[in-house]
């Protein structure tokens, strides 16, 4: 409430940083450090589209930007997999399905899912990139007539840290994509699959695909895109056929806090998502 | 626009008379040891309009140094409430540098998504300018700014030997003005010209502001970043006096009963080392180069490119608050021009 001037509650509702009321409905564990989490909102959808995030508060313990992991729904659930890196994210691990949190979003650009209707899929995802790339690989699932081929690459550190065991066990049987995994390291787990890091699954590909007909969403850690692009260039892929997701430190959500600048761009709002040749060349890009 | 004159001894008693009234908050410039400060006057005998520089600018009463956005009750994620200051504010003799500041500070408030904490104290606010009147060292504001701060100005003051020019630009000026011993104008328009370019600056951008952008894009690799950041301390003294900046970080706040919470949003900058820092630890500008490439290149190429005007108004504070000497914009592009 205003202390001084007592305006209205309508004038005090239009603050963008007001949090909205969500439930947390289902969490379970994936790995050590990461859980999923599915959220209601009270009163709407989420409206996000596959490759957006939104900022979730807990008061008195603050407020992060996560991205968001589900294929857009018509109901008000929303799914994210939170790893547990700081205060925020610690706090949202110890809450039980029942309790609320604040939400913020959807913020940010989107994987363009319907510009890319007609063609083919190459999802490039490492470690936690799995998280955003999953809503838009569900979308393409849930759509998959109106795309060609789709393809996904996964690669994490090592067994322990591999996400959606479940689903990619679902993936792996069905006969209209094609899916490959590998880990950067293997020794002490029972693991018969790839090991290696994510550029290795490139070649596993590159028969199958027609770069001139396929577009490459890249999402993974900082380090991992430089690699990727330079495989995906061997592969002649154009520059405009490549797509990434970058993280930064989105700390408003709105464009205004100027931390997640990456030279001309707010990677809050003309990002996460950006056409590779719309940002080459941005030096603090990759 | 309408045009009159006051004498000094009438605007000061005015200003007594606007303070005793308290219709609003009555800010001005005060001295503070050798500097000089904006801050709430008691008496208009304490108000300074023959000053070099402030040491912070007046964005401090739109974009406090801590601010309050939201309060709650710890752990009741449905008890978020807004909070606004709404106070009305005058705050009197602001250089014009400062008001074209402020034009830059409404755009990025404004323009995308509204902030409305920010800019509910600009509408609760009222202006009156200054064409400075003094000299200092550091300034360059001439050759970065273009009268843009007649845009947020109500009214603008124009020192003339015992009186002042008024030039009153808004509605609300005009009020504010009212019961003011304002008489007709007898200066011509060379003498109020002269006037409000009475004060010369020694320094000067060398590059006009319209081929910056471009010249920062062709330069993201010359050395000059590498030997200033070199120097730099990070302490942050040049974004933290920038009448332009307004990075922020935002914070919880619990009080000590754990009944109430507040969110608190504070100044941040990107010269300090932890600013572009992510979760896991990952920080896109680790090089102290790194950073103070990205400041200038946000005030000469960022900021332009978002809101089509340069994004330094040439107050030159970062150049006087600067321990290691490296912080001034007229500096790094001298520098940048000597070696090619």
């Amino acid at each position: 409430m205003c202390e001084n001037c007592g305006c209205s509650e309508q004038t005090q509702k239009k603050s963008i940083y007001l949090p909205e009321v969500a439930t947390l409905k289902r969490k379970f564990q994936m790995t050590s450090v990461d859980s999923f989490f599915e959220f209601e909102l009270k009163n709407r959808p989420l409206g996000h589209q596959p490759g957006q995030f939104a900022e979730i508060s807990i008061p008195g313990i603050g407020e992060a930007p996560i991205s968001i992991s589900s294929s857009p729904s018509q109901d008000n659930k929303f799914q994210m997999v939170i790893r547990n890196v700081g205060t925020l994210t610690n706090a949202v691990h110890t809450m039980e399905p029942g309790e609320l949190v604040g939400i913020r979003g959807p913020y940010g650009t989107s994987f363009p899912m319907n510009n890319l209707k007609g063609k083919s899929l190459l999802f490039v995802t490492g470690g936690i990139g799995l998280v955003p790339a999953r809503s838009a690989i569900l979308y393409a699932l849930e759509h998959r007539k109106e795309y060609k081929d789709v393809a996904i690459l996964f690669g994490c550190k090592d067994p322990s840290q591999r996400l959606f065991t479940d689903e990619i066990e679902e993936w792996k049987k069905r006969d209209d994509i094609i899916f490959h995994e590998s880990v950067d390291r293997a020794t002490g787990y029972d693991w018969k699959g790839n090991v290696g890091v994510i550029t290795t699954l490139l070649p596993k590909v590159e028969k199958s695909i027609n770069p001139k007909e396929t577009y490459a969403i890249i999402v993974g850690p900082p380090v991992m895109y430089k690699y990727v692009i330079m495989g995906l260039h061997d592969m002649e892929f154009a520059d405009d056929h490549i797509i990434v997701s970058l993280e930064r430190r989105m700390k408003c959500g709105v464009g205004k806090c100027g931390h997640c600048q990456m030279d001309n761009k707010y990677v809050c709002q003309d990002g996460p998502v950006f056409y590779y040749d719309e940002i080459k060349h941005l030096k603090e890009a990759i | 626009m309408e045009i009159s004159k006051i004498s000094k001894n009438d605007f000061k008693s005015f200003i007594d008379q606007k303070i005793k009234k308290h219709e609003s908050r009555t800010v001005g410039v005060v001295k503070k040891g050798s500097q000089f400060v904006f801050a709430d006057l008691e008496s208009a005998d304490d108000m300074q309009l023959d000053y070099d520089v402030t040491i912070l600018p007046p964005k401090k009463y739109f974009q406090p140094q801590r601010e309050v956005l939201l309060k709650f009750v710890p752990k009741k994620a449905d008890s978020y409430v807004p909070v606004d200051d709404c106070e009305p504010i005058a705050i009197i003799g602001v250089h014009a540098y400062d008001l074209a500041a402020l034009y830059l500070m409404d755009k990025a408030f404004s323009e995308g998504e509204r902030d409305e904490h920010y800019m509910k104290k600009r509408e609760n606010s009222l202006l009156i300018g200054l064409y400075p009147t003094k000299y200092f060292k550091y300034r360059f504001s001439r050759s970065v700014t273009r009268e843009e701060g007649r845009k947020v100005a109500d009214v603008m003051l124009v020192s003339i030997g015992e009186n002042y020019v008024v030039e009153i630009l808004t509605e609300k000026g005009k009020k504010y003005m009212e019961g003011a011993n304002l008489k007709k104008n007898d200066y011509s328009a060379k003498d109020i010209e002269d006037a409000k370019n009475s004060v010369k600056d020694d320094q000067k951008i060398p590059i006009p502001i319209e081929l910056i952008p471009e010249y920062l894009a062709k330069n993201h690799d010359h050395p000059v970043w590498e030997h200033f950041g070199d120097k730099c301390f990070s302490c942050g003294s040049c974004v933290l006096v920038c009448p332009t900046c307004y990075c922020f970080d935002v914070k919880e706040e619990v009080e000590l009963t754990l009944l109430e919470g507040k969110r608190v949003r504070e100044w941040d900058g990107c010269m300090l080392e932890e600013f572009a820092v992510v979760a896991d630890g990952h920080n896109f500008r680790a090089q102290r180069g790194s950073r103070f490439r990205h400041r200038i290149f946000r005030k000469g190429k960022n900021l332009p490119e978002k809101f089509g005007h340069f994004g330094c108004v040439g107050c030159g504070r970062c150049a006087d608050s600067c321990t290691a000497d490296i912080a001034g914009p007229v500096k790094v592009l001298n520098y940048m021009e000597e070696n090619k």
